[in-house]
């Protein structure tokens, strides 16, 4: 997977099937414009099939509970986790989220 | 989001109600899982928790669901730092919580990535305890998925139904550590009593799954939402475990929503 579409929108599948029009979608769910996300809807409804889509929308709604609880809760990354994820996050730059000051030794 | 047009439909049956939702004006059929974690979602958001009411607990709600529309958090989501902007947020449910808790209902719900420990402890200092403030958390962050997902489906948010009588439990559960994050956690190590099936003994227990463990019944509520939602932790594991969609398309969806969460963890 290419991790540059996690940040910013390539346009690009970047090894993930329909990975532009994923991300699309979750950009349009995550934003105010209506028209938007009507159009990507549909568009990403038309390449998926009806189960993947709501799969993806299950998605949706779930990491939208998950970052919330994690963020207001000031949960560490766990340990394993903080040592394999070392390069994506770096690679990501999540150190510039606040919330990385809740990992000791993560914050940029 | 779409607001809510009807009242809820709360049936009472042999004294026990039970929320029922339908999506017959979805696009598409919705998963028979998904519908009954959120049944079960709502029912606990209506029932008595903790340390609130099940009528606090769907004002509480009801705050956050109105949060993004609130000029106060309208003002701090566009601005450099949240916590320049001052005043008082709108309330759609009057004088009946304090305002620590619709300050945690509002922020939680609209900028939760840029919380801080800070903020954390002005909170706490303003008059909220712990035990509500991970309740109130709870209460937000559930309704938020539920809603995120009826707006990516397309069709109206669910209205929140009617409260359940009774009253809050005050139960603490034993063994909570406070040097782990900014709230109690209790590890499965420390489980027991009431909590002693909290978690699967055999399984991966990473701290989102543990982190509102003081309000236990958040973390009973989260492990059938994030089953049915995303993925069993027993499948986390597991890079072939995926659902229609495979897994690469799950952690890319997953991964971007975070990033505009702005979610570190």
């Amino acid at each position: 997977m290419d991790l540059a579409a996690v940040n910013t929108p390539t346009g690009e599948d970047g090894g993930v099937a329909h990975g532009a029009r994923l991300v699309a979608f979750a950009d349009a769910v995550m934003g105010p414009d209506e028209a938007r996300l009507l159009r990507e809807r549909d568009a990403l409804r038309g390449v998926l099939g009806d189960d993947a889509f709501v799969d993806t929308c299950a998605v949706v709604g779930a990491f939208n509970v998950v970052d919330r609880i994690a963020d207001a809760t000031g949960i560490p990354l766990d340990d394993g986790l903080a040592a394999m994820s070392a390069g994506v996050r770096d690679e990501l730059g999540l150190a510039r989220f606040a919330s990385s000051a809740n990992t000791p030794g993560a914050a940029g | 989001m779409t607001r809510p047009a009807t009242t809820a439909d709360t049936a009472r049956v042999s004294g026990t109600a039970h929320v029922s939702l339908a999506y017959a004006d979805a696009p598409v059929a919705v998963r028979a899982d998904l519908i009954e974690t959120q049944e079960r979602l709502l029912e606990h958001l209506r029932r008595p928790g903790c340390w609130f009411t099940g009528a606090e607990r769907l004002a509480i709600a009801a705050e956050s669901r109105h949060a993004p529309a609130c000029p106060l958090c309208r003002e701090r989501k566009a601005a450099l730092s949240p916590e320049h902007p001052s005043g008082a947020h709108e309330r759609v449910t009057g004088g009946r919580l304090a305002d620590p808790v619709v300050e945690v209902a509002h922020r939680v719900r609209t900028d939760s990535g840029r919380l801080s420990r800070a903020w954390f402890e002005r909170t706490l200092a303003s008059g909220l305890e712990i035990g509500p403030y991970v309740e109130a958390v709870g209460v937000v962050a559930l309704l938020a998925g539920l809603d995120f997902f009826c707006r990516a489906l397309g069709v109206p948010l669910h209205p929140l139904p009617e409260p359940a009588d009774g009253a809050p439990t005050r139960h603490v559960p034993e063994g909570l550590r406070s040097d782990i994050a900014w709230v109690p956690i209790l590890t499965p190590e420390n489980a027991s009593g009431p909590e002693a099936d909290l978690y699967d003994p055999a399984g991966l227990i990473p701290n989102i799954a543990r982190a509102l463990s003081s309000v236990p019944d958040h973390v009973r509520q989260l492990q059938g939402l994030t089953r049915s939602h995303y993925l069993a932790l027993a499948d986390m594991g597991d890079p072939k475990k995926g659902r229609a969609i495979d897994r690469m398309q799950i952690e890319l969806v997953a991964a971007r929503v975070s990033a505009l969460n702005e979610c570190f963890y």
